[in-house]
């Protein structure tokens, strides 16, 4: 992994110098706040698809399931159990977690599109059940919370104050995930998605660690959900669906998988677009998918991605999945059959 | 008698109808260098997909080391002590040389599930271990550049220091000399001997350069259409007349 | 039972529609390794193309006929233009683009045709119910019922017995052996896509008489299509069919007696099956058949 060098540092502190400032700068840019906290949640989101796709190798197009785990998770338990802030957030990621647990097993020794099938397919199961189980969840009409108060100082987070909550989060998510790519479960990581087969022929349990990864992951991914749920004061079946999905990958393609910071702007593009466009557009999906083609075909590697490939000395970046050569559609390592 | 290292009783595979391979056995002893020969689609890959765990056979039976690794996964060989390059290098082509030696030499030590950075101890040791393996075959120089920039033959000695980070006791080689220029496969050539005459590993290739093989095994295996049409060593073999209708060519043998 | 029947009956044809959609899905997944999540947008497509036609005058059978073809020509143009160049890259591309085109078709859908659906009726001729002693069915479903297994027979006719069905099935098998033996594999591809398409388009037409037709109809069959393959098993062509109709009679029934769980039976289905059989009912490993 390239070290970023002076520079990647300057800018990083003035990425945060921003976000700090944020409460401050938006409302010149007529931007509400809860978008600019929207954006940090979603890049979270996204960051926990990046960890999946652009450093594992892994499609996970079902991870909307625990995104909306997080969402239900933290509402549910401050309906059910009165728990304070960070508690409904702890429990979010928990769902996450144990989201990944109940399906993982499933996926393990799949690969390529069959796992994405998979993942894709199981995460419609949790949509479902928060869709019919109306009693438990409000059903289609989702269900309604309070954001509780902060444990310890009992006061109720809002605006700025709830904004700063989550751009910590987000700082902590981020420092979190710079040190795990850089840990040897996270180089090993990179390694298995340029050359599984190579990894287990040096002794390796891939499928050990891409269901860590997929922990990791959904744990992520519901700690953003969560922290949506408390944003919104609201969960609903269609966070778990794979048009959600589809939305947090895109974003993380958007800004560059395999990039710590594409997450981030694949989010800013696509909160901040959404935002504008759908006050202006009522048809705004049209420009949006038009954009998701776009992007697919002329720029596979974010825009993140593909600026950092104009800087100098950096030419080898790692791309979002692999260059497949005609490759057949992988249904399973052929070794990993039973 | 040297001990046997690998074992295969009437090994067989076969895909959809067709039988790739057919009531194969082996006996390789520690210590010794082995070669699978035989034309092409008779079957050498396959078997040594099966060999080495890339596929389980439909019949019969693999031990390593005394113990039946029949339906083992892949890793869990490796542990035991194998190691293995593939007939298109197998490596982390974005990685650099050092990198990809590194990721082995972790997983041998066990560091590779871990969370936290290496101390420093670690890395010194690990730098110690890749800089010998370099060393051992001779690409120092090139050390911190990415695979994929490097030749093939530079790549295929990468890999073959690959399978040596792990600690095997055997090695595994499908067609080492592969997609190689004339000038690589002398180098290629001069590590595999190294590995048996310095490392006093055991060694297992599979190889259409009858010169190499002639030159460098001690036993041959011949299959044919799936089955072991010979075994001896290279003068049995050489003299050996189905093995010299099945393909090689007299003037071949009469080189050696 | 007799009061079950229509339920089976019911549940009979949603798993052939399951049935004929996953196969036209299997078909471009197992070649190509594209999942093409725009398929119920080809589907939902077809049926509004129909719509439109038989509202301009033309009787049901020709709309019948050529909307799904008008679908096919669009679906090969987006595949030679979008899809093809991602062939080399991979699933999550070709996955993502499918994605943004069934974004932007949806949305076009409403902005054409409306949020709320159009009413599609059935032709005048297939109107009507028939008794059959214990019950009575609506024609336009016994129709429908018959143009599926109509379908399904004429595509395991087409990919167990003729040479291009042949050629098709030994291209999921070896890509490069069928390229070196002198297949055009992009043509084969663009056929193949085509195919799968053409399927999708009927099997829209059919459905927007007896679902109802809104810009979100052909998704509401992608999903269960989904499950379709996975329990049958990739690749396998007769596992689709097996599995389309295990999934239809499950979800009818549970429609029946447990109507919160519909949807949920199929995917309790694919779970015990993929716990008991992972590689599906009838899953082989990449080949067609």
């Amino acid at each position: 992994m390239k070290s970023i060098g002076i520079w990647g540092w300057v800018a990083t502190a003035i990425l945060f110098v921003l976000l700090l400032l944020a409460p401050q700068l938006a409302p010149r840019l007529h931007l509400a706040l809860t978008i600019c906290t929207d954006v940090l949640l979603f890049a979270i989101a996204a960051m926990a698809v990046n960890l999946l796709l652009g450093y594992t190798g892994v499609l996970p197009f079902g991870n909307a399931a625990f995104f909306g785990l997080g969402a239900y998770g933290a509402g549910l338990s401050i309906q059910n159990f009165h728990v304070g802030f960070i508690t409904s957030l702890a429990i979010g990621t928990l769902a996450g977690v144990v989201g990944a647990l109940l399906i993982g097993p499933f996926l393990l020794r799949r690969r390529g599109i069959y796992f994405a099938l998979l993942m894709i397919a199981f995460g419609q199961v949790f949509y479902f059940i928060a869709y019919r189980f109306t009693n438990v969840t409000g059903g289609e009409d989702g269900m309604n919370f309070t954001r509780p108060a902060l444990e310890g100082f009992g006061i109720h987070l809002q605006d700025a104050g709830f904004y700063y909550a989550i751009l910590l989060i987000f700082t902590l998510v981020v420092a979190g995930f710079w040190l795990l790519v850089r840990s040897p479960f996270g180089r090993t990581l990179v390694a298995i998605k340029q050359n599984e087969v190579r990894a287990r022929y040096l002794g390796l349990n891939t499928d050990r660690f891409i269901f860590v990864a997929l922990l990791i992951s959904a744990a992520i991914e519901g700690l953003a959900g969560a922290c949506y749920g408390l944003s919104i004061m609201f969960a609903y079946p269609l966070l778990l669906d794979w048009h959600q999905s589809g939305d947090i990958v895109l974003m993380t393609i958007l800004g560059g998988a395999g990039t710590i910071f594409g997450p981030l702007v694949g989010a800013i593009i696509y909160v901040i677009g959404e935002d504008i466009l759908s006050t202006a557009l009522p048809w705004w999906q049209i420009p949006l998918g038009a954009l998701f083609v776009a992007c697919v075909l002329g720029f596979p590697k974010g825009l993140l991605g593909t600026a950092l490939d104009l800087l100098p000395g950096r030419k080898n970046r790692i791309e979002p999945g692999h260059d497949l050569d005609f490759a057949a559609p992988i249904i399973a390592d052929r070794e990993t059959t039973r | 008698m040297s001990d046997l290292l690998l074992e295969a009783k009437g090994v067989g595979k076969h895909f959809g109808g067709v039988h790739a391979v057919e009531d194969v056995s082996l006996r390789v002893h520690a210590g010794s260098i082995n070669a699978i020969i035989g034309p092409n689609g008779a079957g050498k890959t396959t078997f040594f997909n099966t060999l080495s765990g890339f596929y389980f056979p439909d019949a019969g039976h693999v031990s390593f080391i005394g113990v039946d690794v029949t339906r083992a996964p892949s890793y869990d060989r490796v542990r035991m002590g194998m190691g293995r390059t593939f007939q298109t290098s197998s490596v982390f082509p974005e990685l650099t040389v050092y990198e990809n030696l590194a990721v082995g030499i972790q997983s041998a030590d066990n560091l590779s599930f871990r969370f936290r950075t290496l101390s420093r101890a670690q890395r010194a040791t690990l730098d110690q271990k890749v800089d010998r393996l370099l060393g051992f075959v001779g690409l120092g120089a090139v050390a911190h550049r990415p695979l994929a920039e490097l030749a093939h033959g530079s790549q295929r000695l990468c890999e073959i220091a690959m399978s040596l980070s792990t600690d095997p006791k055997l090695v595994l080689l499908d067609e080492p000399m592969a997609g190689l220029a004339q000038a690589e496969t002398s180098r290629v050539v001069s590590v595999i001997r190294k590995l048996h005459a310095e490392l006093g590993l055991t060694v297992l290739f599979v190889e259409h350069n009858m010169r190499v093989v002639l030159s460098l095994a001690q036993q041959i295996t011949v299959l044919d259409r799936g089955r072991v049409l010979a075994a001896g060593t290279p003068a049995e073999i050489s003299a050996n007349a189905e093995v010299r209708e099945a393909y090689i060519g007299k003037e071949v043998i009469e080189h050696v | 039972m007799a009061h079950i029947a229509p339920e089976i009956f019911n549940g009979l044809i949603l798993g052939a529609f399951y049935a004929v959609v996953a196969i036209g899905l299997s078909l471009i997944m197992n070649l190509t390794g594209t999942i093409n999540m725009a398929h119920g947008s080809f589907m939902t497509l077809a049926g509004y193309l129909a719509f439109a036609l038989i509202g301009a005058g033309t009787n049901y059978w020709y709309a019948l006929a050529i909307a799904p073809l008008i679908a096919v020509v669009i679906g090969i143009l987006m595949e030679r233009t979008m899809i093809r160049p991602l062939y080399r890259r991979d699933p999550v591309y070709s996955l993502l683009l499918t994605f943004g085109i069934s974004l932007i078709a949806e949305e076009a859908f409403r902005l054409i045709w409306g949020p709320n659906g159009v009413p599609f009726s059935p032709p005048k001729v297939l109107s009507g119910s028939i008794s059959l002693g214990f019950t009575t069915f609506p024609v336009y479903r016994l129709f429908i019922a018959g143009a599926l297994v109509v379908i399904i027979i004429a595509l395991v006719i087409f990919l167990q017995h003729t040479r291009y069905g042949l050629r098709l099935r030994a291209a999921v098998q070896d890509r490069e052996m069928i390229s070196a033996l002198g297949t055009n594999t992009q043509l084969l591809y663009m056929i193949n896509f085509g195919l799968g398409i053409l399927i999708a388009g009927i099997a829209g037409v059919l459905a927007a008489g007896m679902l109802s037709l809104n810009p979100q109809s052909g998704n509401s069959l992608l999903m269960p299509a989904f499950v379709t393959v996975i329990v049958g098993g990739m690749g396998s062509l007769y596992g689709a069919i097996v599995g389309g109709l295990l999934i239809g009679l499950a979800i009818s029934l549970t429609t029946l007696y447990l109507p919160a769980a519909s949807e949920i039976s199929m995917y309790v289905i694919m779970a015990v099956v993929l716990l008991v059989r992972p590689r599906g009912l009838f899953g082989e490993e990449g080949i067609f058949g």
